[in-house]
């Protein structure tokens, strides 16, 4: 397929999910502090815009109306959902020839949905309903990719990217959140640590499988090294492991010795001599080993005709 | 003079042809039709079914307005509309063929003035020697039709550059037969859903001599453009690759494109930009929309443009008057569809009587499509009328003037009623070295003002679907 339309669809599915990531997280910690005293507000604000790094640039007082906002409505933030929604539709449009008219009826309703929306309103009055409007809309745009796009390396380099987006999105979360409930007293440690299960959707999945037990070095090896949760950074690994293989069969590529680099590490890693070792430092080269795997595949598969590029702009 | 109705008589009895469907709109009624309207709006809408009107402050898109109650064509009607599109566009491919890689035996025996040929805007010195598979250079045409006062088809306009709207032509159907499945199936309606493949077909007979299975991609100027939709729309429904310039390469005279497995030889390009934007190695420098070296690579057979370069020369509306003589010279034949009557303002005669009758005549300027730049005598003011004039007289080559033709009215959906509406009809031709093929029906546009004569969508216009019905022997 072409370099292009690759490059595109690898971007659908990292804007969808993080859409997706970024309504979850605000409604769990939203709700959270609903029953946590008033102190907790402004430090678990700006822990989700550590998470989502956007600390820096958010320049205004952390309230819930503030932050919840800027992730929300913001045009002018990147990172919100409905920036994550435009340029996911904006991929889309290009693509348009590639993906199936479900794909893009799906995507395209959500934006228009968005426009249409008071959203500022909405946020005040409901804001779950608005959070979960954004999460429905994203599983409806994976699920109908996942039932009408053909398995072929369009299909691929979208679920790569989503893969990779996830993945990150977790180590992310466990860097900012887990180094702050170990350390000190904390009063509401239960529920932080419901509310970080909960941020990736693993709280009812977490419970089946070591009861109600809240443990944080089962929590971090849940999160990081589960097999069969989906969310865990081990399974969309392994995903995207099988996406990019499907991509060059036969041969391997840069990309591919990254990710299969990365993913054995937390195939045969030990929670245990993680937490013995350094957890900081585990996760951090963890997020810049996902990234350098990113930066891999934007060049083979999207740049690999620059040089050729070069030359012919060149001779006119 | 009343207008001519295409549903009713003059008496106001519905003709034969539309008695069923009108009374099927009677009794579904006023309120439920508006419904139904919204639904197709909402339609259109969620599909992303838009088009881009440039000078439009407010967004780059609008939902494409398609009007409820659909034109009907009868199975008579459509023959006589069909020989005389395959009649027109065969004679202007072989006048293309004839100018750009033929002896000119037209000009030089004079059928058309040299001079006004060369000066036409599409006329293209980098086409001569082009090579494309004789009676093909216009692969796909776009001929506006328009029926006058006494019902009489007429060619407005021949578009055989880049003519756009047959993806409405498809969307209109499959929405209307989602919103008024009842009323559609009680006609005999012929399909036009095998477009996408009848256009392949096309588009791989074009292909060079040597390609084997050859690679057709459609080319378009990107998502910007106000017709992408109908780019991606036809990528989808051929099966293959849209293209940006940029996802080109031209390498030793071959056109490449830049997969993730690496380059993948092009065979034919469909291309959606227009000529002077196409290759910045020859035309526009500026152009980061086309592909540098791809004329040298089609000059050298390695690679088909469709449509060809240059084919401004024969849709341009100086050429327009000579198209029913180019007929004559190339066929033989007596024109079956004529025009509409028109004046050429270079002719020292001619421009007397169109200034003496500027304000019961259309001006229009040559080089301008999409209804920019038209003026309508009776409407215009008198000051309106002295710029005309003036600049008539001082670049006569720019405009042509035709009689003011009162476009055939059709009931149409305005406040959950039927008022009449002007239309024409854009039929699409497709051609190819196997014969040219009329897809049933066309574009059916309508001017939604009252009394309006402009049914251009970018001015805005909306569309119907049109039904051709199968006759007795189909």
């Amino acid at each position: 397929m072409l370099s292009r339309h690759a490059e595109h669809l690898f971007w659908i599915g990292r804007y969808v999910e993080r859409a997706e990531d970024t309504a979850r997280m605000l409604d769990v910690t939203y709700h959270t502090l609903l029953e946590s005293p008033p102190s907790e507000e402004g430090p678990a604000w700006r822990e989700l815009l550590e998470v989502l790094h956007l600390h820096e640039v958010f320049d205004d007082e952390p309230t819930a109306a503030a932050v919840s906002r800027y992730l929300v409505l913001d045009p002018a933030n990147p990172g919100s959902v409905v920036s994550a929604v435009d340029r996911a539709r904006t991929n889309a449009q290009a693509v348009r020839d590639r993906i199936s008219t479900e794909m893009w009826e799906a995507i395209n309703a959500f934006f228009l949905e968005l426009q249409e929306m008071d959203l500022g309103t909405a946020l005040d009055r409901r804001p779950y309903e608005v959070f979960r409007t954004i999460k429905n809309r994203c599983q409806a745009i994976n699920g109908v990719s996942a039932q009408t796009m053909p398995r072929d390396d369009g299909y691929r380099f979208s679920v790569l990217g989503l893969m990779l987006e996830r993945a990150e999105m977790t180590c992310r979360l466990l860097a900012v959140r887990y180094a702050r409930l170990t350390r000190g007293s904390q009063p509401m440690w239960f529920h932080a640590w419901v509310a970080v299960l909960k941020s990736v959707s693993a709280f009812e999945a977490y419970l089946k499988e070591h009861e109600a037990a809240l443990e944080p070095t089962r929590v971090l090896e849940f999160l990081l090294l589960s097999t069969t949760f989906p969310r865990s950074v081990l399974y969309c690994l392994r995903v995207a492991e099988t996406q990019l293989g499907g991509l060059t069969p036969g041969t391997r590529s840069t990309a591919q010795r990254l990710l299969g680099r990365v993913r054995a590490r937390c195939e045969f890693a030990d929670v245990d001599e993680i937490l013995d070792s350094g957890l900081d430092q585990f996760l951090e080269e963890l997020q810049q080993d996902i990234y350098d795997v990113a930066e891999a595949v934007d060049a083979h598969f999207f740049r690999s005709g620059t040089d050729l590029d070069l030359r012919s702009i060149e001779s006119t | 003079m009343p207008d001519f109705d295409e549903a009713t008589t003059a008496a106001a009895a519905p003709r034969d042809h539309y008695r069923d469907l009108l009374a099927r709109l009677d009794q579904v009624g006023g309120d439920e039709l508006a419904d139904r309207a919204r639904l197709l709006d909402s339609i259109f809408r969620s599909l992303g079914i838009t088009f881009a009107v440039y000078d439009d402050e407010r967004g780059a898109e609008r939902t494409w307005p398609m009007d409820l109650v659909p034109r009907i064509i009868p199975a008579d009607e459509w023959r006589h509309l069909e020989a005389g599109l395959v009649q027109r566009v065969t004679a202007l491919n072989r006048f293309l063929d004839d100018l750009y890689v033929g002896d000119q035996a037209a000009l030089h025996d004079g059928v058309v003035p040299r001079w006004l040929v060369e000066s036409a805007d599409g006329y293209s010195r980098e086409a001569y020697g082009i090579p494309a598979p004789a009676g093909a250079r216009c692969v796909v045409a776009g001929i506006d039709i328009v029926r006058d006062g006494e019902g009489t088809y007429r060619v407005l306009e021949d578009n055989l550059r880049v003519p756009s709207g047959i993806s409405y032509v498809l969307e209109n159907r499959v929405a209307m037969t989602r919103v008024l499945p009842v009323a559609f199936a009680r006609h005999r309606v012929r399909p036009v859903n095998h477009y996408g493949s009848a256009l392949l077909r096309a588009l791989r007979a074009a292909a060079p001599p040597a390609s084997g299975e050859p690679t057709v991609v459609v080319l378009t100027p990107g998502t910007a453009n106000s017709a992408y939709f109908e780019h991606a729309f036809l990528a989808r429904q051929m099966g293959v690759e849209l293209v940006e310039g940029r996802d080109l390469t031209v390498e030793d005279h071959v056109v490449y494109m830049r997969t993730t497995r690496g380059l993948e030889r092009v065979d034919v390009v469909y291309r959606r930009v227009g000529d002077e934007f196409l290759d910045p190695a020859v035309f526009r420098s500026d152009s980061l929309l086309g592909v540098p070296g791809i004329v040298s690579a089609a000059r050298a057979g390695n690679v088909t443009l469709a449509n060809a370069l240059g084919n401004g020369a024969a849709d341009d509306k100086g050429i327009y008057p000579f198209v029913p003589d180019l007929i004559e010279y190339y066929l033989g034949a007596e024109p079956i569809l004529p025009n509409v009557t028109t004046y050429l303002p270079w002719e020292a005669d001619q421009l007397e009587t169109v200034l003496d009758r500027l304000d019961q005549l259309v001006v229009k300027p040559v080089a301008e499509a999409g209804g920019y730049g038209i003026v309508i005598g009776h409407e215009a003011s008198d000051e309106e009328l002295g710029r005309v004039a003036e600049a008539l007289r001082a670049d006569p080559r720019g405009y042509i003037a035709q009689e003011v033709v009162r476009l055939s009215t059709h009931p149409t959906l305005v406040d959950g009623e039927l008022r009449p509406r002007h239309i024409d009809l854009r039929p699409f031709v497709l051609s190819s070295p196997a014969g040219v093929e009329v897809i049933p029906g066309g574009l059916t546009r309508v001017a939604l003002p009252e009394g309006s004569l402009i049914v251009n969508s970018s001015r805005g216009g909306g569309s119907k679907d049109t039904w051709v019905l199968a006759g007795d022997g189909a």
